[in-house]
């Protein structure tokens, strides 16, 4: 049965338990350590980051501004596209849907992606209770359910777990579930990547439903973008018969085009890839070519109730790239589970007491304490979300809560600090006190003192009491200046810049525009500006300049560093390339879509079958596929597949384990906004970027899951 | 040039030689500052802990007893975020534009120490000397919020006979957290004993920052596990003076 938060103890309980298991923070801090330096690497790429962030949170911040039009809008193009919509105001009734969907589908198990938001509203264990078993086929969300363990990170939910744990899990577990683990399995993760895909293999092939979430909803044409890497989402998006997306209704987007600095920066941010191995995008239903039934489920659990709060809104732009988990020194010590919700770390802080409505129970209310306010998630969020000023702003809603609801310990020692801090001679007073203390005996005592001092006092010895305090000090050494302090006519910053003030500061404050030509003004309020204007760091060095180069020269660079293999071929040379690629991988049956050239096809070698046009699992017997491409992206070395001529449908680049892309050097264009203005919205996409891979282990990237494990680009230049 | 002092509540009351230093050094570079008595304390405590009218009351009290100032000192980079970045959203969420526009005032007078030697004094060596070997743990309020450059680094790079080491994820918070320090007090002393770890094994005798509330901690911390360390503000490095004109 799957596990759930709900006996989750808060943050402050927990913790301690999580932060005793040495193995677990040596597995946290390899991995986030890991995943930091790559991503400030690939950050540091890009000349335009910060400009992207400013992008990404004012199209976020359009899209929630208007997003009851944005759905009606999504929701009309999905249905012209043969889609079914539906709404669920909470969890129970967006479980109610799937499993009844799924039901009438008569079948007793769903491939799933991986996806938080069935996570959110506890699908798996809804199916279960239907007699339906939920199959999850992400590499890290399939170690949690072998475990009966739950996701611990947004983007890599078995990262509390190092490569020796899930070997000894694969070698206990996967029998009970279907295929075994080979015998003699060794922890290398490329082994326990093979093992994976051999398990799931035959529940991909004779799947009738798949149950996936989505990165993206597109207003204007109806597309869902579902960015994955091993290609387990996309066996999932296009074998079964029917597919279900349940998404969160925060992550519509209104057009096509602002795909584009979406797509760059999640993968950066959250993996610390150029690009993602593979997205799909696709809208509704097309026929012919993957899933014929296709159900949306658009569900709000608490979203709008967050967009209500002109504060807290801002986390509805969040993007789900974890970028704050990595860098969270907190997350780092204690991991996922500390903080009992299915959305962890610094997003989880602002976003699941949200949801959740803040105070109505003891863990969400807990979750916005549990951060130092260091400001490192704000510093890499790629939609600027300020968590630190969120984390304030909840944390003033449960204390809010606690003053309304009747006497608290903490509220009535913040009032007495009041009564201190309100008045300059009981602040003098207080000190005189504190001085006069036995310090000693103060210090030996505290670890044994109920409440925060003792709480202080368990790893940290009190400060020694000064002698006088520095108002006592300043008192009793310049007693006669600061009596006549607020007399004194301030001489202005600019003494040392040897301008003399001509006239009279006026005591209270002036708005800076009233006092413009003042040249003692102008300096000040430059001085501001220059502050004001310092960019907020992203935490990475700016970038190296790059000689300039061609589109293609970047692209096959890029394409190799994903350990694919590029040939570059004048136009008469695709055929032979072809054929020696294929003798590389020795396939022996290969499939070509209809509309490929024939002048590409090798003459000698193995023959090549145009696509049958059977059921999609059939192409499973083929050792490899050649097909053209729609366009291809320097920046991020990929190459886009869209259905058109010569490339045929999705799971005909997915099945074989070796593909083969022709690409012309009129395809490459510079970045993936210049991608998306070639191709037709609307249409199914596969945007693939090397060979199928996973960092589900250690955050170390491993070359071959689901997809193909071979890829060949052949440029015609 | 005539600047104020705002010595923060925690300085005050626990850490008054840090205080003293900032005094000592502007006054040996030629300048005067003043202490307006009517100060008590910005409010950060009850902010980041969620009380905000008593913090609304204590912010409109600093910018009382501070407006009328041309340049104001602090040696607290996380009580000048405070009032630079938190009065601002206090001010936003309570709709008090008497409070924003006296944070837009503040911004262009208010000043954490190594700030105003570096960025408007212009000064980099204050003729210092201090012959140890000294970390610099940048607190992330002076990195994230302030963002300070290296006005710290450059300022410890002028003072005589000083070695500054470096320690491993030196940007990554110390634990503190103000109230977090208490509330989730274990994980706090996990983060305070890495940064620990780190800081002595780079060979430091000496730990130095811009904000006396991390030194507290970390000071507390290395004091309990009996560390040969010692925590000293930026300020009280630089006030101990080589015995030379500073060179400008």
């Amino acid at each position: 049965m799957a596990r759930s938060f709900r006996d989750a103890a808060p943050f402050p309980k927990a913790a301690p338990v999580f932060l005793a298991n040495p193995q677990l923070r040596a597995n946290l801090r390899g991995a986030t350590t890991t995943i930091r330096t790559k991503r400030d690497r690939l950050v540091a790429e890009l000349a335009d980051f910060e400009s992207m962030r400013q992008q990404a949170e004012a199209i976020k911040n359009d899209a929630l501004g208007r997003l009851g039009d944005l759905l009606a809008e999504l929701e009309t193009n999905v249905q012209a596209a043969g889609g079914t919509v539906h709404f669920a105001r909470d969890a129970a009734e967006a479980r109610e849907i799937i499993v009844a969907l799924v039901a009438a589908q008569g079948v007793d198990e769903v491939v799933k992606v991986k996806s938080m938001t069935t996570a959110e509203i506890e699908l798996n264990g809804a199916l279960e209770a239907a007699g339906i078993t939920p199959v999850e086929t992400d590499l890290a969300e399939l170690i949690v359910q072998l475990g009966d363990d739950l996701p611990s990170h947004i983007v890599v939910p078995a990262i509390h777990r190092n490569r020796r744990e899930i070997r000894d899990l694969f070698l206990a577990r996967m029998g009970e579930h279907g295929l075994a683990a080979p015998d003699g399995l060794t922890d290398s993760p490329s082994e326990l990547a093979a093992a994976a895909r051999a398990h799931l293999r035959d529940r991909f092939l004779r799947a009738k439903v798949a149950i996936s979430g989505a990165n993206f909803m597109v207003a204007e044409s109806g597309t869902l973008a579902i960015v994955e890497s091993e290609g387990n989402g996309r066996m999932c998006l296009t074998l079964p018969e029917t597919l279900i997306s349940l998404v969160g209704i925060e992550k519509v987007l209104p057009t096509n085009a602002d795909l584009g600095v979406f797509l760059r920066l999640l993968a950066r941010s959250a993996t610390g890839e150029r690009m993602n191995p593979y997205t799909s995008l696709f809208s509704g239903v097309h026929p012919g070519d993957g899933p014929q039934a296709f159900h949306l489920v658009l569900l709000d659990n608490g979203r709008s109730t967050t967009l209500a709060d002109p504060v807290g809104r801002q986390a509805l732009r969040c993007i789900r790239c974890a970028a704050c988990l990595n860098v969270c020194p907190v997350y780092e010590r204690v991991g996922g589970h500390a903080y009992g919700s299915v959305y962890p770390g610094p997003i989880g802080a602002v976003l699941a007491p949200q949801l959740d409505h803040v105070v109505s129970d003891p863990v969400s209310a807990a979750l916005p304490f549990a951060s130092t306010l260091c400001g490192a998630c704000y510093a890499v969020c790629p939609v600027r979300i300020d968590i630190p000023r969120l984390l304030v702003h909840l944390r003033a809603r449960v204390v809010e809560h606690n003053q309304e609801t009747g006497p608290h310990l903490e509220a009535a020692a913040m009032a007495a600090a009041m009564v201190v801090l309100a008045s300059p001679r009981r602040l003098a007073l207080a000190e005189r006190l504190f001085s006069a203390l036995p310090g000693g005996a103060l210090r030996r005592l505290a670890p044994r003192l109920p409440g925060a001092l003792g709480a202080w006092a368990i790893a940290r010895d009190l400060p020694p009491a000064p002698a006088a305090s520095f108002r006592s000090w300043w008192s009793h050494h310049r007693g006669s200046q600061p009596a006549a302090a607020s007399q004194l006519r301030p001489t202005a910053v600019l003494g040392l810049l040897g301008a003399r003030l001509s006239r009279p500061r006026r005591a209270t404050s002036v708005p800076p525009t009233e006092r413009s030509g003042d040249a003692r003004h102008k300096i000040l309020n430059d001085l501001a500006t220059l502050r004001r204007s310092a960019p907020v760091s992203s935490g990475v060095p700016a970038p190296l300049p790059q000689p300039a180069r061609s589109a293609l020269e970047t692209f096959l660079e890029r394409v190799a560093a994903y350990d694919a293999s590029v040939t570059r071929v004048g136009p008469g040379e695709v055929a032979p390339a072809v054929q020696a690629a294929l003798a590389r991988s020795g396939a022996r049956r290969v499939l070509v879509p209809p509309g490929l050239q024939a002048a590409w096809l090798p003459t000698a070698g193995p023959t090549c079958e145009q696509d049958p046009g059977e059921p999609a699992a059939m192409l499973e017997r083929y050792d490899a596929a050649i097909t053209a491409c729609a366009v291809a992206i320097a920046e991020s070395g990929t190459v886009v597949l869209d259905g058109t001529s010569g490339q045929g449908r999705r799971a005909l680049s997915l099945l074989p384990d070796h593909l083969i892309v022709v690409v012309s050097a009129d395809q490459v264009v510079d970045d993936v906004d210049q991608a998306l203005a070639r191709l037709r919205p609307g249409t199914p996409q596969t945007w693939i970027s090397g060979p199928s891979a996973t960092s589900d282990i250690e955050l170390q990237r491993v070359q071959g899951v689901h997809g193909p494990r071979r890829l060949d680009v052949i440029a015609i230049a | 040039m005539q600047i104020a002092l705002f010595v923060t509540c925690l300085t005050d009351a626990l850490s008054p030689s840090a205080g003293k230093a900032v005094v000592e050094v502007l006054e040996r570079l030629g300048h005067e500052v003043v202490f307006p008595e009517a100060q008590t304390c910005c409010g950060q405590m009850h902010l980041n802990s969620g009380y905000r009218r008593e913090a609304h009351a204590l912010a409109r009290r600093f910018v009382a007893v501070f407006s009328r100032f041309d340049a104001i000192v602090t040696p607290s980079a996380s009580c000048a975020g405070t009032v630079l970045e938190g009065y601002r959203n206090l001010a936003e969420d309570l709709a008090d534009g008497e409070l924003a526009a006296g944070v837009e005032h503040l911004g262009a007078t208010l000043y954490e120490f190594s700030q105003l030697l570096v960025d408007v004094l212009r000064v980099t060596d204050v003729g210092a000397a201090f012959p140890h070997r000294v970390a610099y743990h940048p607190s992330c309020h002076s990195l994230r919020v302030l963002h300070l450059r290296d006005q710290p680094l450059q300022l410890l790079a002028n003072v005589a006979g000083l070695e500054l080491v470096e320690h491993a994820d030196r940007e990554s918070c110390c634990g503190f957290g103000g109230t977090f320090s208490m509330k989730n007090a274990a994980t706090s002393t996990a983060m305070m004993q890495d940064k620990l770890q780190a800081v002595t094994e780079a060979g430091a005798e000496v730990l130095c920052s811009v904000d006396s509330s991390c030194l507290t901690h970390l000071g507390g911390g290395a004091s309990r596990e009996r560390l040969p360390l010692r925590t000293m503000h930026l300020a009280e490095i630089l006030a101990k003076s080589r015995g030379s004109a500073p060179v400008h």
